[in-house]
Protein backbone atom coordinates (compact mmCIF):
# COMPACT_ATOMS: atom_id res chain seq x y z
CA UNK A 1 0.00 0.00 0.00
CA UNK A 2 2.97 2.35 1.27
CA UNK A 3 4.87 1.82 -2.69
CA UNK A 4 1.66 2.98 -4.60
CA UNK A 5 1.41 6.02 -2.68
CA UNK A 6 5.26 6.94 -2.48
CA UNK A 7 5.37 5.79 -6.35
CA UNK A 8 1.72 7.99 -7.02
CA UNK A 9 3.90 11.44 -5.61
CA UNK A 10 6.59 11.10 -7.05
CA UNK A 11 5.49 10.42 -10.59
CA UNK A 12 3.08 13.82 -10.37
CA UNK A 13 5.84 15.96 -8.82
CA UNK A 14 8.21 15.12 -11.83
CA UNK A 15 6.28 13.10 -14.26
CA UNK A 16 7.07 15.98 -17.04
CA UNK A 17 10.43 16.85 -15.91
CA UNK A 18 11.69 13.43 -15.98
CA UNK A 19 9.87 12.98 -19.84
CA UNK A 20 12.07 15.88 -20.68
CA UNK A 21 15.02 14.55 -18.92
CA UNK A 22 15.02 11.42 -19.85
CA UNK A 23 16.41 11.40 -23.32
CA UNK A 24 19.24 13.24 -21.76
CA UNK A 25 20.38 10.51 -18.95
CA UNK A 26 19.94 7.39 -21.70
CA UNK A 27 22.39 9.54 -23.76
CA UNK A 28 24.93 10.47 -20.80
CA UNK A 29 24.64 6.63 -19.17
CA UNK A 30 25.74 5.26 -23.09
CA UNK A 31 28.48 8.13 -23.17
CA UNK A 32 29.67 7.14 -19.55
CA UNK A 33 29.79 3.72 -20.44
CA UNK A 34 31.44 4.00 -23.75
CA UNK A 35 34.08 6.20 -21.71
CA UNK A 36 34.80 3.74 -19.32
CA UNK A 37 35.85 1.00 -21.19
CA UNK A 38 38.01 3.19 -23.87
CA UNK A 39 39.40 4.28 -20.51
CA UNK A 40 40.57 1.68 -18.99
CA UNK A 41 43.51 1.18 -21.44
CA UNK A 42 45.41 4.02 -21.10
CA UNK A 43 44.74 4.75 -17.51
CA UNK A 44 48.06 3.34 -16.15
CA UNK A 45 50.69 5.87 -18.12
CA UNK A 46 48.76 8.60 -17.94
CA UNK A 47 49.39 8.45 -14.14
CA UNK A 48 52.96 7.61 -14.49
CA UNK A 49 53.34 10.68 -16.89
CA UNK A 50 51.97 13.26 -14.33
CA UNK A 51 54.35 11.85 -11.73
CA UNK A 52 57.27 12.93 -13.80
CA UNK A 53 56.15 16.22 -14.86
CA UNK A 54 55.83 16.59 -10.74
CA UNK A 55 58.73 15.64 -9.98
CA UNK A 56 61.28 17.13 -12.64
CA UNK A 57 60.38 20.29 -10.78
CA UNK A 58 61.05 18.90 -7.29
CA UNK A 59 63.90 17.42 -8.39
CA UNK A 60 65.15 20.63 -10.19
CA UNK A 61 64.40 22.67 -6.95
CA UNK A 62 65.92 20.53 -4.39
CA UNK A 63 68.93 19.88 -6.23
CA UNK A 64 71.58 21.71 -4.72
CA UNK A 65 69.89 20.71 -1.72
CA UNK A 66 70.66 16.90 -2.22
CA UNK A 67 74.21 17.39 -3.30
CA UNK A 68 75.18 19.38 0.23
CA UNK A 69 73.01 16.52 1.99
CA UNK A 70 76.18 14.46 0.30
CA UNK A 71 79.03 16.02 0.84
CA UNK A 72 77.85 16.64 4.29
CA UNK A 73 77.13 13.11 5.37
CA UNK A 74 80.13 11.20 3.30
CA UNK A 75 79.70 8.48 6.18
CA UNK A 76 76.37 7.88 4.14
CA UNK A 77 77.64 8.01 0.84
CA UNK A 78 81.24 5.49 0.69
CA UNK A 79 82.63 5.39 -2.43
CA UNK B 1 71.84 -12.84 50.54
CA UNK B 2 72.45 -15.05 47.64
CA UNK B 3 68.81 -13.69 46.30
CA UNK B 4 70.48 -9.90 45.90
CA UNK B 5 73.91 -11.36 44.66
CA UNK B 6 71.98 -13.14 41.44
CA UNK B 7 70.23 -10.34 41.04
CA UNK B 8 73.97 -8.22 40.63
CA UNK B 9 75.17 -10.80 38.54
CA UNK B 10 72.21 -10.78 36.13
CA UNK B 11 72.38 -7.11 36.24
CA UNK B 12 75.92 -7.15 34.94
CA UNK B 13 75.66 -9.27 32.67
CA UNK B 14 72.64 -7.97 31.09
CA UNK B 15 75.07 -4.70 31.09
CA UNK B 16 78.03 -6.35 29.10
CA UNK B 17 75.18 -7.95 26.66
CA UNK B 18 74.07 -4.25 26.07
CA UNK B 19 77.43 -3.06 25.23
CA UNK B 20 78.37 -6.03 23.59
CA UNK B 21 74.84 -5.29 21.16
CA UNK B 22 75.86 -1.54 20.73
CA UNK B 23 79.56 -2.49 19.86
CA UNK B 24 78.35 -4.61 17.10
CA UNK B 25 76.20 -2.24 15.90
CA UNK B 26 78.78 0.47 16.01
CA UNK B 27 80.92 -1.92 13.91
CA UNK B 28 78.03 -2.21 11.51
CA UNK B 29 77.87 1.05 11.19
CA UNK B 30 81.42 1.69 10.48
CA UNK B 31 80.54 0.31 6.63
CA UNK B 32 83.68 -1.15 6.19
CA UNK B 33 81.85 -4.35 4.23
CA UNK B 34 79.67 -1.85 2.16
CA UNK B 35 82.83 0.17 0.55
CA UNK B 36 84.50 -3.77 -0.39
CA UNK B 37 80.84 -4.49 -1.43
CA UNK B 38 80.37 -1.68 -3.75
CA UNK B 39 84.09 -1.90 -4.97
CA UNK B 40 82.85 -5.65 -6.30
CA UNK B 41 79.64 -4.31 -7.69
CA UNK B 42 77.26 -6.86 -5.08
CA UNK B 43 76.12 -3.75 -3.56
CA UNK B 44 75.58 -0.30 -5.58
CA UNK B 45 73.34 3.45 -6.05
CA UNK B 46 69.59 2.98 -6.88
CA UNK B 47 67.87 6.04 -8.38
CA UNK B 48 65.05 5.80 -5.53
CA UNK B 49 68.84 7.25 -2.74
CA UNK B 50 69.43 4.32 -1.10
CA UNK B 51 71.76 1.58 -1.87
CA UNK B 52 70.94 -1.69 -2.78
CA UNK B 53 72.01 -5.36 -2.37
CA UNK B 54 72.38 -7.26 -5.97
CA UNK B 55 71.75 -10.86 -5.69
CA UNK B 56 72.42 -12.80 -2.44
CA UNK B 57 74.71 -11.41 0.33
CA UNK B 58 75.64 -12.05 3.92
CA UNK B 59 73.66 -11.01 7.17
CA UNK B 60 76.35 -8.35 7.95
CA UNK B 61 76.33 -7.03 4.91
CA UNK B 62 72.77 -6.52 4.58
CA UNK B 63 72.92 -5.22 8.18
CA UNK B 64 75.44 -2.50 7.20
CA UNK B 65 73.35 -1.41 4.12
CA UNK B 66 70.45 -1.27 6.25
CA UNK B 67 72.30 0.73 8.62
CA UNK B 68 73.28 3.29 6.25
CA UNK B 69 70.22 3.61 4.68
CA UNK B 70 68.11 4.50 7.87
CA UNK B 71 70.71 7.04 8.54
CA UNK B 72 69.96 8.39 4.64
CA UNK B 73 66.03 8.44 5.57
CA UNK B 74 66.34 10.30 8.70
CA UNK B 75 68.59 12.81 6.90
CA UNK B 76 66.47 13.06 3.31
CA UNK B 77 62.92 13.32 5.96
CA UNK B 78 64.29 16.71 7.70
CA UNK B 79 65.68 18.32 4.89
CA UNK B 80 62.23 17.01 3.19
CA UNK B 81 60.41 18.86 6.49
CA UNK B 82 62.70 21.95 5.84
CA UNK B 83 61.74 22.48 2.49
CA UNK B 84 58.24 21.28 2.51
CA UNK B 85 58.60 18.26 -0.01
CA UNK B 86 57.79 14.26 0.29
CA UNK B 87 60.83 12.04 1.74
CA UNK B 88 60.10 10.43 -2.24
CA UNK B 89 61.30 13.66 -3.67
CA UNK B 90 64.54 14.17 -1.55
CA UNK B 91 65.42 10.62 -1.97
CA UNK B 92 64.83 10.17 -5.82
CA UNK B 93 66.89 13.57 -5.99
CA UNK B 94 69.87 12.39 -4.27
CA UNK B 95 69.30 9.31 -6.36
CA UNK B 96 69.82 11.65 -9.46
CA UNK B 97 72.95 12.74 -8.06
CA UNK B 98 74.26 9.69 -6.84
CA UNK B 99 74.02 8.76 -10.30
CA UNK B 100 75.14 11.33 -12.30
CA UNK B 101 78.47 12.18 -9.88
CA UNK B 102 79.08 9.29 -7.31
CA UNK B 103 78.91 6.00 -9.12
CA UNK B 104 82.28 5.08 -10.82
CA UNK B 105 83.24 3.02 -13.78
CA UNK B 106 82.53 -0.66 -13.11
CA UNK B 107 80.49 -0.13 -10.34
CA UNK B 108 76.61 -1.40 -9.93
CA UNK B 109 73.88 0.58 -10.32
CA UNK B 110 70.18 0.25 -10.58
CA UNK B 111 68.07 2.17 -12.48
CA UNK B 112 63.75 2.99 -11.79
CA UNK B 113 63.35 -0.21 -13.92
CA UNK B 114 64.88 -2.26 -11.47
CA UNK B 115 67.67 -3.77 -13.37
CA UNK B 116 71.19 -3.65 -12.41
CA UNK B 117 73.80 -2.50 -14.40
CA UNK B 118 77.22 -2.00 -14.08
CA UNK B 119 78.44 1.85 -15.06
CA UNK B 120 80.10 1.58 -18.44
CA UNK B 121 80.47 4.97 -20.03
CA UNK B 122 77.50 8.03 -18.53
CA UNK B 123 74.57 6.59 -17.40
CA UNK B 124 71.31 7.29 -18.76
CA UNK B 125 69.29 9.06 -15.65
CA UNK B 126 65.52 8.13 -15.34
CA UNK B 127 63.72 11.19 -17.30
CA UNK B 128 62.60 13.46 -13.85
CA UNK B 129 66.33 14.06 -13.04
CA UNK B 130 66.59 17.76 -13.66
CA UNK B 131 69.95 18.22 -15.63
Amino acid sequence: MNEIVLTDVRSRATSGVMKRIAPFFLAATVAACGGCVQVQAPDKPIEINLNVNIKQEVVLSLKKDAADLITSNPELFPK
Amino acid sequence: MTVQRNRIITALSAAVLMIGIAGAAYAQASGSLVSAALAEGSVGEQADGYLGLRGQASGALRAEVDAINIKRRAAYTSLAAQRGVTVKDVAATVGCETLASRVAAGRAYQLPDGVWRVKSGPITLPAYCAS
